[in-house]
């Protein structure tokens, strides 16, 4: 469902010629190590932090140029260190535009205002604003320029599939013909309609919302900044919820929630939705003109596939989950599950770990999908109420919350945010309960160090593989000396400027964040999750550690 | 009084369990619901204080 299909106006599309591979017989004679189905954010994430492990992957695209269309709007902070690590995220702080606040409206009074956790410690915003085009295009740029790991093949639809003990053969479309193109291992990143997953006969299981929101994006010149509004009841369009959001090159996101009664084929037309959107523009006060960009329809899911690993096939980011809006946990989702994914199969390709760590993944990203859909659905719950109940009782609160504070916090809408894992497999068994700091299985809070080569933040100290972050005075490394055979990188963080640290805490801050009292050890994944944690470096404790990853 | 979490949890559950009983059963629900939490409350002063919160949003209107 779309009208005015204007989105090339704002954005110079790209167009990607079909390249078919000289072919033997029909089947392209390269045997791949990873084929990933779908070039979206997902699929060219995937083949990036690939990449950033060595491992070559080729893209089957459909398409010939990046999406069309509203899609995600918003990329968090857990998003952006994952970019960082990739090496995108500078472009797209470039063009992105960072917020941290909201302010949620009772008909015309404010009853919450959103705070999103940021201090002086953070090295990037809690969210930023992007149309996921610009996003793709800026990881198939980042993609481009790595030709010898990253092959996208433009233009070129997955018709078909086998699937066998040691790998996949697909079947691939293309205006010049069918090709066959085998890989060890495929990876789903083709979104909600995921072919690979419908080849396999897999389903999602979980719960359909009934409200249907229609989702606009409208050229409008503003000077409003940047921030999430949400009007509850406006008088607008009474009875209804209104969600407003500013994105780059003056295009603005416009989410309004249908009644019960009325019918989305016909409240999608543009004759139903301009006025509507009209008049809530004007009331806020935006008085220039503006032109619709895109219009379409949208029911929250909350549907998850039961194991993201079948064999040779993983699945990630829509086509193994889907997760309500409310709280733009989808394609940050799909990124998380990327990066869970790109270390663990790169060192089952590369012989380093057993295939049995890819289960991992599955494990951890299923739970994480679970997590993302509880508190998606409460935010669903009060954006778009499921029953005649939920609305009765969100009335009587957004009521309560215009007088009375306490009742406000039924309004937060729950910002996507990174999971912990408390039980992964993947933990140390040995991990001391330190006074403060992340627990084994979350992610690392930001904190400034100074190097040698000046000020840094503290995920920029990580490794490609694991890590050990020694908060310590005393230089750690001949005490972890025999762990050299280890994928390990030491690093020594003194509580002062100290000859051979590698950094320091020069704010005092660091130490007490993470419970250095007088000294902390932390294991942290290539992902950049903790594994374990220590009141020193100890080198067993360490060892044990990184061998759940490789046996 | 209660955290913003367990705040959250029981109004969910409130919302659930009028779901369940459907619209026609709801008020007689809310009226017990009420019932049963001016028994907690204990506080005549307090329950009073409440009515009137819950009776001025509708008089400002």
């Amino acid at each position: 469902m779309s009208a005015a299909p204007r989105y090339h106006e704002y954005f110079e599309y790209r167009r990607y010629p079909l390249v078919v591979p000289p072919l033997d017989t029909g089947v392209d004679p390269v045997r791949h190590r990873v084929a990933i189905v779908g070039g979206g954010p997902i699929g060219l994430t995937l083949a990036l932090g690939l990449a950033r492990h060595g491992v070559r992957s080729v893209v089957i695209e459909a398409d010939d140029a990046v999406s069309y269309g509203s899609r995600a709007a918003c990329i968090s902070r857990r998003s952006l260190e994952i970019f960082d690590r990739l090496g995108v995220a500078q472009d797209v702080l470039g063009e992105a535009l960072p917020w941290t606040a909201g302010t949620s409206y009772y008909r015309d009074v404010p009853v919450y205002r959103l705070q999103m956790p940021m201090d002086e410690d953070q090295r990037f915003a809690p969210m930023v604003n992007l149309e996921q085009c610009i996003c793709e295009q800026l990881l198939a740029d980042r993609a481009a320029a790595l030709p010898g790991l990253v092959d996208i093949r433009w233009q070129t639809k997955l018709a078909g599939m086998k699937h066998r003990d040691d790998g996949v053969e697909l079947e691939l479309e293309t205006a010049r013909g069918a090709y066959r193109l085998r890989a060890d291992w495929l990876v789903a990143c083709d979104g909600a309609r995921s072919a690979v997953r419908q080849a396999l006969g897999l389903r999602f299981s979980g719960s359909t919302y009934d409200g249907t929101y229609i989702i606009v994006d409208v050229h409008l010149k503003s000077d409003y900044p940047t921030e999430r509004r949400a009007w509850f009841d406006p008088p607008t369009n009474p009875g209804s919820t209104i969600l407003v959001h500013k994105q780059p090159r003056d295009i603005w996101r416009v989410d309004y929630q249908l009644r019960d009664d009325e019918d989305p084929e016909e409240a999608v037309k543009p004759e139903n939705v301009l006025p509507r959107v009209r008049s809530h523009l004007e009331w806020i006060g935006e008085r220039d003109d503006w032109t619709p960009v895109w219009i379409s329809a949208y029911r929250a899911n909350c549907l998850t596939l039961d194991s993201y690993r079948h064999g040779r096939v993983l699945f990630a980011g829509d086509a193994a989950h889907l997760v309500p809006i409310f709280g733009v946990r989808g394609m940050n989702s799909g990124i998380d599950d990327t990066h869970n994914l790109a270390w663990k199969l790169a060192w089952v390709v590369q012989g380093r770990s057993p295939v049995g760590l890819l289960d991992s993944y599955s494990t951890e990203r299923v739970f994480a999908a679970c997590e993302n859909i509880r508190h998606a659905s409460k935010s669903t719950e009060f954006m778009a109420p499921p029953s005649s109940a939920f609305k009765l009782m969100r009335e009587a609160a957004l009521g309560l919350a215009t007088r009375d504070p306490f009742f406000a916090t039924l309004i937060n809408p729950r910002q996507s945010s990174a999971i912990t894992f408390a039980d992964s497999p993947l933990n140390a068994a040995d991990s001391d309960a330190l006074p403060s700091g992340p627990v084994p299985g979350a992610v690392l809070p930001e904190c400034p160090v100074e190097t040698a080569a000046g000020a840094r933040h503290l995920t920029e100290l990580l490794g490609a593989g694991y890590t050990a972050l020694c908060l310590t005075g005393n230089d750690p490394r001949a005490a972890l000396s025999g762990l050299r055979d280890l994928p390990l990188t030491i690093v020594w963080i003194a509580p002062r400027k100290a000859s051979g640290a590698d950094a320091w805490d020069a704010t005092g801050r660091l130490f007490p964040l993470y419970g250095a009292a007088p000294a902390a050890c932390y294991l942290v994944r290539p992902d950049g999750h903790v594994a374990g944690c220590w009141r020193e470096p100890q080198a067993d404790s360490l060892r044990g550690a990184v061998r759940r990853a490789l046996q | 009084m209660l955290t913003d979490q367990e705040l959250d949890d029981v109004y969910t559950t409130a919302c659930h369990a009028m779901t369940d009983l459907g619209e026609a059963k709801q008020p007689l629900f809310l009226a017990r619901l009420t019932l049963l939490l001016m028994k907690e409350v204990g506080d005549a002063a307090r329950i009073r204080a409440a009515i009137e919160s819950a009776r001025a949003l509708d008089k400002r209107r």
